[in-house]
């Protein structure tokens, strides 16, 4: 009874097949053509102008590494941020989980733009954090440069994907032995040592899913860097989104976009590759 | 559950709703200017909110945007997560290729690759394409959740309806289905909540059709106005009941069913008692 299902999957298949990989496709083909700007047309053929442009401008590949860093980053910080919230979840007792699921979970139903709107009062010159400042007599002025830096993007985004790590953390946890860690401690382990040689190793996999997932999706924003970086919030995405409505140059925003695809998935691929490599204890089955 | 454990998690939480809580604080605060200390305590931008027929109007168009995208993914997900649980390896691996392919690509680069495509063929862009779309970076997500609860069922349940001599369809119907319904009820908000909260999709492919996010983005562009604060905390308001009364009324079911036919979904617990 098991192949016959596979057939439920073809109107999914269908979907993604016309709805994704034929974009992407298209997307490859144009960024071939090249552009009479005269008549305002598209031409087709073989040319690789596009792509000269993109490859030898000094411009797009570093937006391109703007982009992986900024990935790297927000993996990064929402895991160190992620480890400690998803090892005090494991200790709630069981009815107080599925709550904690809901509590973790409801800040992503917020819409993009309500999410970036909230940091906006947060963190700008009249907002929350220099209110505190200020009443506090930290500071005499509101400090202007939080808002519109890269600080607000990373500290936007890294608000925007905590519940993705958590839960891939909490998840791959949930499943370890709590004995493991308790042994390492009880033979002598510091917290740190027991953590880095124990749990780490052993919720690697929950790690690299959370790490791909929150790498992609801050990688991919364009929204926030726009609404809160101010002067730094150019991305390659943004001059995708330029290239591609305000100068009609179909061609270099495909060539663009492919080029910016290609560096995030080689830089997942090491990604996941040096997490799931990570060393430690030897995994051991009940 | 230590102290250490207890403050983490306080930390946490705080963290997560700090900007809902400074939205709803400024969405009661007697001023037009965002700004700390507060003024004092007001329900004028919501007054103002209820007169707003534009915020109104996009909400509605939101929602009705966002009914078809929750039923195409739960649908779409539940198809193909009966594949991805049950089919041979080398198809799993396809299909999970294939549905990583919407997650991973950012939206932006999506988005323009289906405008270029719609643009090729002639074709216009309104509702229809916008709930595809939604539809397409929302079945990874649904496909995925329903996977992971019929990944853990008990085969042998199904196994003996049809020993029983059950078709694949009433097995399906009478014993896979009632099983994973939560899963889809689900999966169905996820689609939902995708659908509303989204902005990306809507700036290239709602052609004329103005859903909510979209009014607000070009307000946002404007200027801050108080009342656009009252409008997040109601949406964020409506959204909260959506998903309450969606897996309330599955839980509802669930637990009128298990009251009128009590010897159906209790098979799974005796067996594992014997």
């Amino acid at each position: 009874m098991t192949g016959g299902r596979s057939l439920f999957a073809m109107p999914l298949v269908v979907v993604l097949l016309g709805g994704a990989i034929l974009p992407l496709v298209i997307l490859a083909v144009i960024s071939f053509w090249s552009v009479d700007f005269d008549a305002f047309e598209l031409v087709p053929g073989f040319g690789l102008a596009s792509w000269r442009e993109v490859l030898g401008s000094s411009t797009y590949p570093t937006l391109i590494g703007k982009s992986v860093l900024t990935g790297f980053a927000t993996a990064g910080l929402t895991a160190l941020a992620g480890y400690p919230v998803a090892l005090s979840l494991l200790r709630l007792p069981k009815r107080w989980k599925s709550v904690a699921l809901v509590v973790l979970m409801t800040p992503l139903y917020t819409g993009e733009i309500v999410r970036i709107y909230a940091w906006r009062l947060v963190l700008g010159t009249d907002g929350l954090v220099n209110g505190l400042l200020m009443g506090l007599h930290l500071v005499q002025a509101p400090l202007k440069f939080i808002l519109f830096s890269p600080v607000a993007t990373v500290l936007a985004l890294v608000y925007d994907e905590l519940p993705f790590m958590t839960l891939a953390l909490w998840i791959a946890a949930e499943r370890l032995d709590g004995r493991l860690a308790e042994a390492a401690r009880d033979l002598g382990a510091r917290p740190l040592t027991a953590f880095l040689r124990v749990t780490l190793p052993l919720t690697r996999t929950g790690l690299c899913a959370g790490a791909l997932a929150v790498f992609a999706l801050s990688a991919g924003d364009l929204q926030t860097p726009n609404f809160l970086g101010g002067p730094s919030g150019a991305t390659a995405l943004a001059s995708i989104d330029n290239l591609f409505g305000t100068a009609f140059d179909w061609p270099t925003a495909s060539a663009l976009a492919l080029a910016l695809l290609f560096a995030l998935t080689v830089s997942a691929a090491l990604l996941a590759m040096a997490i799931l490599r990570l060393g430690g204890a030897v995994r051991v089955r009940p | 559950m230590n102290r250490r454990a207890v403050v983490i998690l306080a930390l946490a939480t705080a963290f997560l709703y700090l900007p809902i809580a400074v939205l709803a604080v400024f969405s009661f605060n007697a001023s037009r200017l965002m700004a700390f200390p507060l003024s004092g305590f007001t329900l004028d931008w919501y007054r103002s909110l209820a007169a707003n027929t534009k915020f109104q109007g996009g909400f509605v168009t939101s929602f009705l945007i966002a009914q078809p995208v929750g039923v195409a993914s739960a649908a779409l997900g539940l198809g193909g997560a009966l594949a991805l649980v049950s089919a041979h390896r080398s198809i799993r691996i396809g299909l999970a290729a294939l549905l990583l392919m919407p997650f991973l690509v950012p939206k932006t680069v999506l988005c323009i690759a289906q405008s270029m495509v719609l643009a090729r063929f002639g074709l216009d862009r309104g509702a229809t394409t916008l709930i595809a779309a939604q539809t397409i970076v929302a079945v990874p997500f649904t496909t995925a959740l329903i996977a992971s609860v019929l990944a853990g069922l008990d085969h042998r349940l199904e196994e003996a309806a049809r020993d029983l001599g059950a078709s694949p369809w009433v097995c399906f119907r009478r014993i896979t289905f009632p099983q994973i319904r939560p899963a889809v009820s689900a999966a169905y908000s996820i689609g939902v909540i995708l659908s509303l909260a989204d902005l990306t999709i809507g700036l290239y492919l709602a052609g004329r059709t103005q859903p909510l996010s979209l009014i607000v983005a070009s307000e946002f562009r404007r200027e801050l106005s108080p009342d656009l604060n009252a409008m997040q905390v109601s949406v964020l308001i409506l959204t909260a009941i959506i998903v309450v009364v969606t897996e309330g009324y599955g839980r509802l079911r669930a637990v009128c069913r298990r009251r009128t036919a009590p010897r159906s979904p209790s098979l799974a617990s005796t067996e594992r008692v014997a």
